[in-house]
């Protein structure tokens, strides 16, 4: 069992993540959004579908920053994502979730041994 | 599992999730209660920090005058505006948004928004051709018929442009089209020898302004010079059509002020002085005259509005920018660039000439309280001054030296003028 301090949304390391189940992500406190390389959501925690307003399965299978996270699809988020092989970034960001205007905090997790990237969500 | 109610409230997210337009609802202060990832989309590069709270604040570099719009709305609901046009960045970096406002209660308003960059280019080009054809079907009488050369000399003129403008076919014949032209400052000026730079290019070109009448008057018509088809692959003569238009002339001055105006001061508003900068450098650059831009940005202006209310802020930037134009000559284009910003051009002035006219602009502010609502308030100004040559060959640089030497002014303890240093300039 991990401690709560190394699963917390500071600490977290993208291989603890990845290998963690859809249950553990369930009872992170943050929001967790999988993408595969195509941009198309894989995991969906239940907090994130909890801020968003969103079940889980009406969001896993579409494509995130055309269909739930516009507001994420400029050069701060979707590009970083795609351009930069390795990232570890938490910015400070406003989210519209549930169309209200949120303030959040991001961390953006890519590496270039993993297929899948992560955004975490904090509020 | 899920209710309906539940899945219909999914379903609507959704909904308001994929929306491609931007949809914001907010209050009469401007506070944002709602809005969608393509409002947030838009609105977040030009906040330029990651929080968006409120809707005028996000739109104060670009368009001050949507809070005025929604405050000097007096109809209890109603359609504010549509897809009133607004032009955010600078330069090449610039974008253009559409915008709406409903007012749905005295504190409650929908915005949409959408970017509309790509359509604007598209839009202009078509317009032009839409106001030929216009004129097509509107009726051949009105229309006057003149034949020029290669190099823009009238060397034919039917009975239709002796009938329209009053002269005498040897008055017409033998001048240069362009000397019946009779711009006014409000009016686009066209470079001499564009028309038909263009028309050669494109085939055609078209304008709109004032031409002269023989009896010392003038019109206002719509001016098409089309290329003639060459017979033989050498004559390169042009076809002249001036269409007289009916409206009334008050109607199109007023037309064009909204156009070219802030809505507030009065001064010219962005998409104009950036559409007639970029035309006046390349014309300086080109003939190698000089040119000088003066930025000037209101001191401590948040405190005019936070301790005296938005009325006196507007009341304290009409007078800023009655005072300004007043010290300037009529050939500087001085112009509101957003908030408590402005900025002038001038043509044929170096730096140094520049430093002198904003020194007499600091002083003219600071010299005499302004009447803000009944309440007596000192406003003075900061003033950064850039001009062209040493690495400032482009509109962008000079706004950008000109921003340098601004923020050294603000630094140093503001009320003073700052000119750039030409050999920093690249920097």
């Amino acid at each position: 069992m991990q401690s709560a301090a190394m699963l917390s949304f500071d600490a977290i390391a993208l291989d603890t993540l990845a290998a963690l189940d859809e249950e553990a992500l369930d009872t992170l406190p943050f929001g967790v959004v999988g993408l595969s390389s195509e941009g198309n959501v894989e995991v969906y925690n239940a907090t994130e579908a909890k801020l968003a307003g969103l079940p889980r399965d009406t969001v896993v299978g579409t494509h995130y920053f055309s269909v739930t996270a516009q507001c994420m699809n400029n050069f701060m988020v979707a590009q970083r994502l795609e351009d930069e092989a390795e990232i570890d970034a938490t910015i400070d960001y406003v989210l519209t979730l549930r169309m209200r205007p949120t303030p959040v905090r991001l961390r953006l997790l890519k590496a270039r041994r993993m297929e899948r990237r992560f955004i975490l969500i904090d509020r | 599992m899920a209710t309906d109610i539940e899945t219909e409230n999914t379903a609507l997210l959704q909904f308001l999730y994929a929306c491609p337009a931007g949809l914001v609802e907010f209050s009469a202060a401007g506070v944002i209660g709602m809005i969608n990832p393509a409002a947030m989309g838009l609105l977040l590069p030009m906040a330029g920090r990651p929080f968006v709270a409120n809707l005028f604040d996000v739109f104060e570099g670009c368009a001050p005058e949507l809070r005025n719009m929604v405050q000097q709305f007096a109809a209890p609901q109603g359609t504010i505006c549509e897809g009133h046009r607004i032009i955010t960045g600078r330069g090449a970096r610039s974008s253009v948004l559409a915008c709406s406002v409903s007012k749905l209660t005295e504190d409650r308003y929908v915005a949409t928004l959408s970017d509309v960059t790509e359509q604007v280019a598209r839009e202009r080009r078509l317009k032009q051709a839409e106001t030929w054809f216009a004129s097509l079907l509107d009726g051949i009488d009105d229309v006057a018929v003149l034949s020029i050369d290669a190099t823009g000399c009238i060397d034919a003129a039917m009975p239709s442009a002796t009938r329209q403008t009053g002269f005498a076919e040897t008055e017409l014949v033998g001048r240069c089209f362009a000397a019946f032209d009779r711009p006014d400052r409000a009016s686009a000026t066209l470079q001499p020898g564009e028309a038909i730079a263009v028309a050669r290019r494109d085939g055609w070109h078209l304008h709109e302004g004032w031409h002269a009448l023989a009896d010392g008057g003038r019109y206002w018509c719509q001016r098409l010079i089309a290329l003639r088809h060459p017979s033989d692959g050498v004559a390169q003569g042009f076809a002249m059509i001036l269409r007289a238009v009916t409206r009334q002339h008050r109607d199109a001055a007023d037309l064009r002020r909204m156009l070219t105006r802030d809505h507030l001061t009065g001064a010219s508003n962005r998409a104009h002085f950036f559409e007639t900068a970029e035309r006046q450098i390349l014309r300086s650059l080109r003939d190698g005259t000089p040119l000088a831009l003066v930025l000037l940005d209101v001191d401590l202006f948040k405190r005019v509005n936070d301790e005296h209310g938005h009325a006196a802020g507007d009341a304290v930037l009409r007078e800023v920018a009655r005072r300004c134009e007043a010290g300037l000559r009529p050939e500087d284009l001085f112009a509101r660039l957003g908030g408590e910003e402005f900025v002038a051009l001038m043509p044929e002035a170096s730096l140094s000439a520049a430093s002198v006219v904003a020194e007499r602009l600091r002083a003219s502010l600071a010299a005499q309280q302004m009447e803000a609502g009944g309440i007596p308030l000192r406003i003075t100004a900061s003033f950064g001054c850039s001009a062209l040559g040493g690495g400032i060959t482009s509109l962008a640089d000079l706004l950008a030296a000109a921003d340098g030497a601004l923020y050294v002014a603000k630094r140093t303890g503001r009320d003073r003028v700052v000119a750039s240093d030409p050999g920093q300039a690249a920097a």
